[in-house]
């Protein structure tokens, strides 16, 4: 019966097309002015736009209802949640490796919802995606996981590559694990060479899929070094679906909180860990500490 | 077989000689040569090699006008009469003449001496068992003397060339083995004897050797062509596309589901049947490359879809399309991980190789099949046998080792780095300590990346080392 419903719902809103980007800029500047910490101006855009996203899987359960998240550029934005509350697909949704139901996704006012495969592909260079279980390229080397992105989709020469390369795994701290294999390194070691070959592309944005909850606790630290490295000083556009409080506190410009398939509560980092407004969200944070 | 139709032949032969020298009284003066034949001794063949025993049958009419008192017969140089047994016939009309006779060698000459000359006319006959002609083979004439009773010596005509072959190592190692009483004790043995006679097993692995070079042409011949249709028919199965994968499944199914043998039977019956005329060897490799493709297509399919979710959606995060996907991420790690399988299935190709020989491919199988019914011996089988093995066994044994690596890398217990070895940090040590805990975590399941880090790259470890 429910699940009728929901989809019934989901057809109504696949009609509808996303806003124009000046109302909904203006709308979203409205909306999140005081949701987040980030400093942004009225005149500019929100680099990834989520609207009345759907997503159901198997045509019966549904994971994600009518989201809607607009994220500014240079704004750090953690989604905390328990699990099944839709974030990690809420995020594979943002560079389309899952095709929404229903809703709008837009990277710089441009829609990615219902593009042709290879549109796509061209897309999805400037969304830079780190996953939970690192995915390097285990026949690759270090240094060839960062390159093959730049030879093969910004066709860069290979010299260039190995140059972006070598800088990137020093940015990381692993240029003398360069010619390693993704099997010969630690799962820190890995995820942040796959941190990498996602920064290697000079994404507009990335997207972090719980990306240390597969580590050992005493690997964790290096790889959110990384990630805080790349919010406060390079200024990167970021997404980060994870458990790690502390990072959420001290780095996030927004925190989301998702329950259920929807988006409970979102606001400053101090604001949501403080004084959460909603009872569940309340619950989650007393439960996690 | 041939050995007794040879001796049939020789037989023959003689008669006719006979029936010449009977029909037209020569009106010879002299001890003439009529013929002069040796015994194949060749092992499954029917050549005369020089340097093995065999029996040497040489035949004179005595003239009209004398009577032999004795008949010397020389051979080439390296020729040799030493040791042989010496049968003296003498005919006269159809009348056999008992007369005593004494026979001495000395290395290529050999001395009949007659108690009594034989009559004019008379036909004489030499059969001399065990003699060897001279190890270098080529065309053997025999020649000599003879004296009459009244003391004259004169030279014997040369009689017919025999043609020898030359004595290789290999015959004369058979000559040995043929001679030496342990084997003959061993081929005693009903069972061994018929199939694992040492000679047998020694002239069928160089008769055989051609036949297993084919093979080998043939299978390696077609193994590239059945990879790449493989290949094309393991994507196109894994298509979107409804019809192209319908396609990939006819094929596959087809080919998968008869029997090898009705499809050569099919290949080298009916198209000839509908005027394509293909060589027997080159249809044969079409044959084992279509086949083979069929199961490579399968053992591919199952390797791309072994590859993890994860590298796919990796490859898609950076931008890659399907195709730099596919055969710049995907492609790579299958063939790693198919390469037992594989080559399990080129060892399956190369033995399936011997159904050609049903259609008249002259592989391994069929000089087997024609050594054993010359030699009525089961040995050359066995020697094919051999031959099989050589390549079977290795593969089987590397198939084993890859196999292992790939268990052991998966397990994620290949070598590492040493904590701190090249100016790491100390996060890095860290690390590199807590690193196979992380991994239980993996194996355990908590990580999403469980397969990902399977393929500890052997190459990569030697950079390390």
């Amino acid at each position: 019966m429910c699940a009728r419903k929901a989809s019934a719902n989901v057809v109504a809103k696949a009609v509808e097309p996303a806003l124009p980007a000046e109302e909904a800029a203006a709308r979203a500047y409205a909306h999140d002015r005081d949701l987040t910490s980030h400093h942004f101006s009225l005149d500019e855009h929100p680099i990834v736009r989520i609207e009345h996203l759907n997503k159901t899987f198997d045509g019966h359960t549904q994971v994600l209802r009518d989201v809607n998240l607009d994220v500014w550029p240079g704004e750090v934005v953690v989604v905390l949640g328990p699990s099944g509350s839709g974030k990690s697909t809420m995020l594979r949704c943002i560079n389309l490796l899952e095709t929404p139901t229903a809703g709008h996704i837009l990277l710089k006012d441009k829609e990615l919802t219902g593009l042709s495969a290879s549109e796509l592909s061209k897309l999805r260079q400037d969304i830079g995606m780190v996953f939970q279980g690192f995915n390097l390229f285990p026949h690759l080397t270090a240094k060839e996981n960062v390159m093959i992105g730049q030879t093969k989709v910004l066709k860069k020469s290979k010299e260039e590559a190995e140059a972006e390369a070598i800088k990137q795994l020093t940015d990381v701290g692993l240029a003398d694990r360069a010619d390693f294999k993704p099997a010969q390194l630690s799962g820190g070691q890995q995820q942040r060479v796959a941190i990498a070959r996602a920064v290697a592309m000079h994404p507009d944005v990335m997207l972090f899929d719980e990306p240390t909850s597969a580590l050992d606790p005493e690997l964790v630290r290096g790889v959110l070094d990384v990630m805080r490295d790349l919010a406060e000083n390079s200024g990167m556009t970021m997404i980060v679906v994870t458990h790690e409080m502390g990072f959420a506190r001290e780095v996030a410009d927004r925190v989301v909180f998702m329950e259920g398939g929807v988006v409970v509560e979102q606001g400053k980092p101090d604001d949501v860990f403080d004084h959460p407004q909603n009872e569940r969200t309340a619950a989650f944070l007393g439960n996690i500490e | 077989m041939a050995r007794l139709l040879a001796a049939f032949a020789v037989a023959l032969a003689c008669v006719a000689g006979m029936g010449v020298a009977f029909a037209a009284p020569t009106e010879a003066f002299a001890l003439s040569t009529n013929k002069a034949t040796a015994r194949p001794n060749e092992d499954g063949g029917d050549g005369v090699i020089g340097g093995i025993e065999t029996r040497l049958t040489w035949e004179g009419t005595v003239g009209g006008d004398e009577e032999v008192s004795s008949v010397t017969l020389e051979l080439a140089d390296g020729g040799n009469f030493d040791g042989s047994t010496t049968r003296v016939t003498v005919l006269d009309g159809l009348t056999r003449i008992d007369i005593d006779s004494e026979v001495s060698t000395d290395g290529n000459l050999l001395k009949v001496k007659f108690a009594d000359p034989i009559p004019a006319n008379s036909l004489l006959r030499i059969v001399v068992e065990g003699m060897t002609f001279p190890a270098a083979g080529g065309e053997q004439v025999v020649s000599g003397s003879y004296e009459t009773s009244g003391g004259e010596s004169h030279a014997l005509d040369d009689s017919n060339a025999i043609d020898t072959i030359s004595n290789t190592p290999l015959q004369q190692a058979v000559a040995w083995l043929d001679a030496n009483p342990a084997v003959q004790a061993w081929n005693s043995n009903r069972f061994l004897g018929m199939f694992l006679k040492p000679q047998l097993i020694l002239t069928s692995l160089s008769s055989l050797f051609p036949g297993w070079v084919l093979c080998l042409g043939i299978v390696c011949a077609a193994y590239p062509f059945a990879i790449l249709l493989g290949l094309a028919f393991s994507l196109m199965k894994l298509s979107r596309h409804k019809i192209v994968r319908a396609i990939a499944i006819t094929y596959i199914n087809l080919l998968r589901g008869t029997p090898l043998f009705l499809q050569i039977y099919i290949a080298f019956f009916g198209l000839p049947m509908v005027g394509i005329n293909i060589s027997n060897n080159l249809l044969g490799i079409c044959v084992m490359a279509i086949n083979s493709s069929a199961y490579l297509a399968e053992i591919f399919r199952a390797g791309i879809q072994s590859i993890p979710q994860g590298q796919y959606e990796a490859a898609a995060s950076i931008g890659m399309s399907r195709m730099q996907t596919m055969f710049s991420i995907i492609l790579p790690q299958t063939v790693r991980r198919v390469i037992p399988t594989v080559t399990s299935d080129f060892i399956t190709s190369y033995k399936d190789t011997s159904l050609l020989s049903s259609v008249g491919v002259m592989e391994l199988m069929m000089f087997a099949k024609n050594a054993t019914s010359v030699s009525g011996n089961i040995t050359p089988y066995v020697t094919a046998a051999i031959f099989y093995l050589i390549i079977t066994l290795p593969l089987i044994k590397v198939v084993g080792i890859i196999e292992r690596r790939i268990e052991r890398s998966e397990r994620g217990a290949g070598p590492r780095p040493v904590a701190g070895q090249d100016a790491g940090s100390a996060t890095d040590e860290l690390e590199a300590a807590g690193a196979s805990h992380a991994e239980a975590i993996e194996r355990t399941g908590l990580g999403a990346g469980t397969l990902e880090p399977a393929f500890a790259e052997e190459g990569g470890v030697a950079d390390v080392r």
